[in-house]
């Protein structure tokens, strides 16, 4: 990729969707922490989406189109619910 | 009224939610940076902050990717884990930027029906003077190509500098966004401080117009992809010497609190 932030190819739309409501919707965070499966089962998400998603590796998730921000964030998110001993508030 | 001040922040959230993996020493000094913007906005008796913001895809996702857009709602709202926010909107400001902008032949787009991002409320939760003020959101699409160009967005700060000097109300002007960070990438770690210090540099010496002719393509090498909210900021300043409150360049991010001094703007 030429470019750090690419357009995001129309293919991936289910996988960037699924991310947006992972870094923004907190019930659909909260049922895919609780089931991923049935959460993926909402959208309508190819087999290799599913499966990198499963893994939520940064790189074969960009590879698919899924946009870097999109994935960052909405791992970010996740580990504030995972694990919120780790953050500190101002 | 012209307008009554110009500044630049980080909002990067590790400042809002410090996670472990952030020196806690360089975040409060960001902090302390911040609470001289909030005692500028204080001194110069600013009545309305307009945000130049770039969304995080959080309030326009893949439904509609406005340029620029305007919010233009009674209030807004957003949130972050703990953090809730809810802002009043200056409306009578707000459709004043979205209709003299559209004459001006700007083609702004406008919502009532946002979640607002956090490149907004990250910085005003730092730095909103007391009692606390309407803002308007400015929205300037940075994250996802095509974003405007550089010199597309200075020219829309200069028009908006006209709009904002006619106004009644005491207006300060606030860009989000910046220095260099990767967010995503595998970049993340490495960013490009040896080009924000240049552009700091350049920005100094009041050669803030010269950001209008840089490339789409070297922002996003040099992580800058946020620098267009600045650019736009810019536009609205003109030749003015930016003093540099702080630089604080962390292990993934370039964090930046800049006020600039007002004299003519524009171009």
């Amino acid at each position: 990729m030429s470019t750090h932030y690419f357009f995001p190819p129309a293919g991936a739309y289910p996988l960037n969707r699924c991310l947006f409501q992972l870094k923004s919707d907190a019930d659909y965070r909260a049922r895919f922490l609780a089931d991923p499966e049935t959460a993926m089962d909402e959208l309508s998400l190819g087999a290799e989406a599913r499966a990198a998603l499963r893994a939520f590796n940064r790189d074969p998730l960009i590879a698919l189109g899924a946009h870097p921000y999109l994935v960052f964030m909405a791992d970010l998110r996740l580990n504030m619910e995972r694990e919120p001993a780790a953050f500190e508030h101002f | 009224m012209p307008l009554v001040a110009a500044v630049a922040c980080p909002h990067t959230p590790q400042l809002l939610v410090r996670p472990d993996t952030e020196d806690r020493d360089l975040v409060l000094r960001v902090h302390a940076a911040y609470a001289k913007v909030k005692r500028l906005l204080a001194e110069t008796r600013a009545e309305v902050i307009c945000v130049l913001g770039g969304d995080h895809i959080e309030g326009f996702f893949l439904n509609a990717v406005p340029a620029f857009a305007v919010y233009a709602g009674a209030s807004v709202s957003g949130q972050f884990g703990r953090y809730a926010y809810t802002f009043p909107v200056h409306e009578p400001l707000a459709r004043a930027i979205l209709e003299q902008g559209i004459e001006r032949e700007f083609d702004l787009a406008y919502s009532q029906d946002v979640r607002l991002d956090y490149a907004f409320y990250v910085p005003l939760h730092f730095t909103m003077p007391e009692p606390a003020l309407p803002i308007v959101p400015l929205y300037v699409n940075v994250y996802l190509p095509p974003q405007p160009t550089p010199r597309r967005c200075y020219a829309w700060g200069a028009a908006l500098r006209t709009i904002l000097d006619a106004r009644p109300e005491r207006v300060a002007l606030m860009a989000s966004g910046g220095l260099s960070h990767y967010p995503g990438t595998d970049r993340y770690a490495s960013p490009d401080f040896d080009w924000d210090r240049q552009l700091l540099a350049s920005l100094a010496e009041g050669r803030g117009a010269d950001t209008a002719r840089l490339s789409g393509e070297e922002l996003d090498k040099a992580g800058n992809v946020e620098l267009r909210t600045w650019i736009t900021l810019l536009g609205a300043v003109g030749p003015g010497r930016a003093e540099v409150i702080a630089y604080e360049p962390s292990w993934h991010h370039g964090n930046a609190v800049v006020t600039w001094p007002l004299t003519g703007g524009g171009r």
